[in-house]
């Protein structure tokens, strides 16, 4: 595909997009430049506002915070989506079309397609009017990762649903031959086909978690301040500060060490052998 | 003989089939669609209720049933017609249109330099328009509050120039809205953009080449046409989660600038008034919708299967 350009034109495409790289990467670069401001009254490179942040109790707080909940609610997000895709893919039936065929889809479409201003602000009134009626959901970690749960869930589903569509439907029936019951069906054959599925849509409801601001702020109570809300209230109080600089960069890095390990790991994957229809 | 004796009988195990199927789908998917039943669409249509109620005391949403919030948001009040809620409508509306129309610009090169690779490189090329959107959206707005603020080397740049008086940044103001919706919502162009191009049939582009069409010519008429797909799900991707943004405009924005999401969040989080910014999102959820729909009634036509994932 690559001699189907001629080379004046690879070139002007090298031209105009090297700036777009450099344009989405120069943001997070210079703050990471920042980050190494020299302490008040010092000269010269430092790791001062590194020490600074070591010593917050706050940012440790959320930083707890925030992994606690993405840990929790990517294992219920994980398994109500992977039950969601692999009911719908396995048990739905394909005749019947209309609208109460499609209600299903829909409603997992809902969370995705939803703004997430209004998805927030949606439930913090819902919340709010629960917790006034029954004494429940007083805003906090609780309603938070209620909130999560009800995103990473549909992701999961459709992570899930396209691995199972790929398989072929006589494994399955195959396991019904040997006498295995839906369940034992379940665990002993689909769990373990659609495991990577499964396993990437849990990486893929954590990264939603951690990554998630707007739904986390309109759903958290005083004591549930994550990462995101924690930077985003700091900055909106005070601007620009070096130690969110520090804070800004360990995120950044973690994320992009992060995508590039999963990239290598998912490459070795490729290799391996999958069972599929047709090929 | 036989088969006439058993028509029936496999007509009730064909029943007992469907019935013991919808009960597997039930157990199966049911509780993930109760949850989100019960947690987001519900919550929705209590929220959209509360846009037809009567404002009580605390901003809380009190009987009887009215229009008044929805008016107010078209802009009628006690004190006149204002068009100050129009205006804040259709600045999200133009930024968000602007935006999509700003990815599209700087993701056609990307794309196709991306395509224009060896095979085995291109997925890195493509993990690396990505990776920045990975991290946390507070966090890349951040750091465009540093690049643009009143003593950043952009600013001075720009006052050096005479585009800015003296005192002020390029941040807050339009603007530094812009280049943050820009920024943010990149790569969610790239990718359907990338995907529609590597489907892409070169054979088409031989055959006008063979033609003599000019490059151009070439472009518009063999290579742009089979890209619409992408070039739809991307606009949607960017315009819809741009218009109703709360990170940008409260971050970048600044107060003169209001964009609708933070008009609808002032409602719930400092002065009440949940009617008013319920009505609000009434408003929002249309666009939002109407948008959906034009894409859907778009990529049919094209008869792409976009939107058919399940």
């Amino acid at each position: 595909m690559s001699s189907r350009l001629a080379p004046p034109i690879r070139r002007a495409l090298l031209l105009s997009s090297l700036p777009v790289y450099v344009l989405l990467y120069a943001p997070l670069v210079l703050i990471a430049i920042f980050s190494f401001a020299p302490a008040p009254g010092g000269q010269g490179a430092s790791l001062h506002w590194y020490h600074a942040l070591l010593q917050e109790p706050d940012v440790l707080a959320a930083f707890r915070r925030s992994l606690i909940l993405a840990l929790v609610s990517s294992m219920f997000g994980t398994s109500l989506g992977t039950l969601m895709g692999f009911g719908l893919s396995r048990f739905r039936t394909a005749k019947r079309s209309g609208f109460a065929a499609a209600i299903p889809s829909l409603i997992i479409y809902t969370p995705i397609i939803m703004p997430s201003l209004v998805f927030g602000i949606a439930d913090l009134i819902f919340f709010n009017l629960l917790h006034k009626a029954t004494g429940l959901f007083a805003a906090g970690l609780l309603t938070m990762g209620i909130a999560h749960v009800t995103f990473q869930a549909p992701y999961v589903a459709l992570v899930v649903f396209a691995r199972m569509s790929g398989l072929d439907p006589n494994l399955f029936e195959a396991s019904h031959d040997l006498y295995a019951n839906g369940w034992q069906s379940f665990f002993h054959l689909t769990v373990p086909v659609i495991r990577p599925a499964i396993i990437g849509g849990f990486l893929l409801a954590f990264t939603l978690s951690i990554d998630d601001f707007t739904i986390s702020y309109f759903t958290a109570g005083p004591g549930s301040t994550t990462l995101p809300i924690y930077i985003y209230s700091a900055v909106a109080r005070k601007g620009v500060a070096p130690d969110i600089n520090a804070l800004a960069s360990l995120m950044i890095a973690t994320v992009i060490g992060t995508g590039l390990l999963q990239y290598l790991f998912s490459r070795q994957k490729e290799r391996r052998p999958l069972p599929r229809t047709g090929d | 003989m036989a088969a006439i004796i058993n028509a029936p009988q496999s007509g009730s195990a064909e029943r007992a089939e469907r019935l013991a199927r919808a009960w597997r789908l039930w157990v199966t998917a049911g509780p993930g669609l109760v949850w989100i039943v019960l947690f987001l669409v519900l919550p929705s249509l209590v929220l959209l209720a509360i846009g037809f109620f009567s404002i009580g005391d605390y901003g809380n949403p009190h009987l009887p049933l009215t229009l008044t919030p929805i008016r107010e948001v078209a802009g009628y009040s006690i004190l006149g017609w204002s068009p100050a809620n129009i205006t804040t409508i259709a600045r999200s509306l133009l930024q968000a249109i602007s935006a999509a129309g700003l990815t599209i610009l700087l993701a056609y090169p990307v794309v196709f330099f991306i395509i224009a690779q060896p095979a085995a490189l291109r997925p890195l090329l493509l993990l690396f328009v990505i990776l920045p959107s990975w991290t946390n959206q507070v966090v890349r707005t951040y750091a465009w509050m540093e690049l643009l603020g009143p003593g950043s080397t952009l600013s001075h740049l720009a006052q050096t120039l005479g585009l800015l008086p003296s005192h002020l940044g390029l941040m807050p103001g339009i603007l530094a809205m812009q280049i943050g919706l820009t920024y943010n919502y990149l790569p969610y162009m790239v990718v359907p953009l990338y995907a529609a191009a590597e489907k892409l049939d070169w054979s088409l582009v031989e055959a006008g080449r063979d033609l003599y069409a000019s490059g151009s010519r070439l472009f518009w008429s063999a290579v742009f046409p089979q890209t619409i797909p992408g070039l739809l799900s991307g606009i949607i991707l960017v315009a819809i989660p741009a218009f109703g943004d709360y990170v940008v405009p409260t971050l970048l924005g600044g107060g003169k600038s209001m964009m609708i999401g933070a008009l609808i969040a002032a409602q719930f989080l400092q002065t009440p008034n949940w009617p008013y910014g319920a009505a609000l999102t009434i408003f929002m959820l249309i666009f939002t919708g109407a948008g959906l729909w034009v894409f859907r009634v778009m990529s049919k036509r094209l008869g792409s299967a976009e939107g058919s994932m399940l």
